[in-house]
C-alpha cells in the first residue's frame, strides 16, 4: 500500500465538491459591510437564518470527521514503527481513528436529521493537507492542536446553539464528541512534547506549522473571541486539551488581528482589485 | 409578465442575470403572478435575506446567498434560485389575493411567523414539482416551536395545507410555545 497519500486523490464519490482553502476564504462577501449589516455573525438561535447555518456548519464538521479520519489512519501507516514513530503514537493514532470513525457517522446522522444532504455543501480539505507532512510531529501540531483545537471551538458553539435551541439530538452529539476532541488535542500536546524534549529545532518547527495553520483560520475571520465570528474561542476546553495561558492568549490576539486584516482584503476587493478573485 | 434583474453583470459573484429573468419568468408563471417582477440582487453579501415590495410591480430585494449553490460557493443554482423566488411570489400573492391583510409586515414577522409561512410555501412549492428538502424546513419548525411530537404534528398540518388565510395559518401552528422575538 502506498504512503504519503495526496489530498487530490481521496476517495470521494460525485456528491461530493471540493475547494481549496483559498477558494473558501477569498469571498470578499463574508465581510463586506459586515459592521453596518450585523451586530454579530456568531450562530445563536435568535438569527433568522440559524438552523440553515447551524445545517452548513454541521456538513463542515462532517467532512471535517472524514478528514481527520483519514489523516490519523495514515500516521499509523506512513510511519515506520519506533525509527519514525513511536508504538504508542501510532496506538493513540488508532484509537484516534476509531473515535474519528464515530464521528463520522454520528455527523451524516446528525445532518439527516438537519435536512441536509450529504456534499451538500463545498468540502474544504484543508485538514488533510495539514495531515500531509513527512514529519509525524508536523502533523500532530497542525492537525491535532491547531485543528482539532479549532473543532473544540466548533463543538462548543454548535452545543451552546443546541442547547439554547432545545435540540436534544445535536447538543447531546456535540458533547460527547467534543470530549473526544479534546483527547486527540491533548494527544497532540502530549506527544508534541515528549518527541521534541532534546530537539528544540523540531520543536520550533512545529509549533511554526501549527501556528501557520492556526492563522488560515483565523484569517477567514472564522474563529475568534469577536463577536464578528461565527464561532468563538472556547477558552477552557483548550487549557483542559493542554494548551498553556500564553498560547491560548497568542490565538486570541492573532484571531483578532487577522480579522482586521480580513476586513482590509475585502476593502481592496470592494474596490476593484480582481486578486480577490478564486476563480 | 415582465421581469427584470439587476445588476446585468456582476463583480463578486459568478450570477447570470438572463438566466435569473428566465427562472424567475417560469416561477412566476407556476405560482400564479399575473404582474411585473422585478429582482434587485445584493452581490455584496453572502446572506439569503429576500425583502419582498409590493405594489402594480412585486419588487424582491434578494442577498446573493438566497441564489448560491452551496457546493460551489460564489456560483449561482438554479434550484436555490428557484426556491428562493417561488418562496417570495407565493408569500406575494398571499398578500396580493385577501385573507392575509392581519399578517404584520415582514420586518415584524416573530421568527415563529416566519418559520410558520415558510413552512405554508415549502408544502405548496413541493405539490408545484419544486425541488424542497422537507426535513430542513421540518427542523427549522422545530427551532422556533420545540421539539415535540405535538409541533410536528402541526407542521404536518401547515406543509399539507392549501389557501389558508392568516388567521387560519396562525390557528394550525398555534401552541404553547413562547413566541421568540425576532432580534
Ligand atoms: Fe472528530
Ligand atoms: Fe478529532
Amino acid at each position: 500500500m502506498r504512503k504519503f497519500f495526496p489530498v487530490e486523490e481521496l476517495a470521494r464519490d460525485q456528491r461530493f465538491e471540493q475547494i481549496t482553502m483559498r477558494q473558501a476564504q477569498a469571498d470578499p462577501r463574508t465581510v463586506l459591510n459586515a459592521e453596518s449589516r450585523n451586530k454579530t455573525n456568531r450562530l445563536t438561535p435568535d438569527r433568522a437564518d440559524a438552523s440553515d447555518r447551524a445545517r452548513g456548519l454541521m456538513h463542515g464538521i462532517f467532512v471535517g470527521e472524514i478528514q481527520a479520519l483519514e489523516g490519523a489512519g495514515r500516521t499509523c501507516w506512513d510511519f515506520e514503527t519506533g525509527t519514525e514513530a513511536p508504538f504508542a503514537l501510532k496506538l493513540d493514532m488508532a484509537r484516534q481513528a476509531w473515535d474519528e470513525a464515530r464521528h463520522v457517522e454520528i455527523s451524516v446522522k446528525l445532518s439527516d436529521w438537519m435536512g441536509t444532504e450529504i456534499g451538500q455543501f463545498a468540502e474544504n480539505t484543508v485538514l488533510f493537507e495539514a495531515a500531509c507532512s513527512n514529519d509525524p510531529v508536523l502533523r500532530l501540531a497542525g492537525v491535532n492542536r491547531a485543528l482539532e483545537g479549532l473543532a473544540i471551538d466548533v463543538f462548543t458553539t454548535m452545543k451552546e446553539f443546541g442547547d439554547l435551541a432545545g435540540d436534544p439530538f445535536l447538543e447531546f452529539c456535540e458533547d460527547w464528541m467534543l470530549a473526544d476532541e479534546v483527547t486527540h488535542v491533548k494527544m497532540g500536546s502530549d506527544w508534541l512534547r515528549r518527541i521534541t524534549e532534546n530537539d528544540a529545532e523540531r520543536r520550533k518547527k512545529a509549533l511554526e506549522f501549527q501556528q501557520v495553520v492556526d492563522k488560515l483560520f483565523s484569517f477567514g475571520g472564522t474563529r475568534s473571541d469577536s463577536k464578528e465570528s461565527p464561532i468563538g474561542l472556547a477558552r477552557r476546553f483548550r487549557e483542559l486539551a493542554g494548551f498553556t495561558d500564553t498560547e491560548v492568549e497568542d490565538i486570541a490576539e492573532m484571531s483578532l488581528k487577522a480579522l482586521e486584516e480580513r476586513k482590509a482584503f475585502a476593502a481592496a476587493a470592494l474596490a476593484g482589485d480582481t486578486t480577490a478573485d478564486p476563480a | 409578465m415582465t421581469v427584470t434583474v439587476t445588476p446585468e453583470e456582476f463583480r463578486f459573484v459568478h450570477f447570470d442575470a438572463a438566466q435569473t429573468a428566465r427562472i424567475a419568468d417560469d416561477v412566476a408563471r407556476l405560482t400564479g403572478i399575473d404582474r411585473p417582477v422585478q429582482v434587485e440582487i445584493d452581490e455584496t453579501t453572502p446572506l439569503s435575506r429576500v425583502r419582498i415590495d409590493l405594489g402594480d410591480t412585486i419588487v424582491l430585494h434578494v442577498e446573493s446567498g438566497a441564489f448560491e449553490d452551496t457546493k460551489r460557493p460564489r456560483h449561482q443554482s438554479e434550484t436555490a434560485t428557484a426556491a428562493s423566488l417561488a418562496r417570495c411570489l407565493l408569500k406575494a400573492r398571499d398578500r396580493l389575493e385577501g385573507g392575509f391583510g392581519e399578517a404584520p409586515t415582514d420586518d415584524d414577522l416573530t421568527l415563529q411567523q416566519a418559520a410558520a409561512w415558510d413552512t405554508y410555501c415549502a408544502g405548496r412549492m413541493a405539490r408545484l414539482g419544486l425541488t424542497v428538502n422537507q426535513q430542513r424546513f421540518r427542523y427549522n419548525f422545530r427551532n422556533r416551536f420545540g421539539f415535540t411530537d405535538q409541533v410536528d404534528t402541526r407542521f404536518e398540518r401547515v406543509w399539507a395545507a392549501d389557501a389558508l388565510t392568516w388567521g387560519e395559518l396562525q390557528s394550525l401552528t398555534s401552541g404553547e410555545s413562547m413566541v421568540v422575538d425576532a432580534p
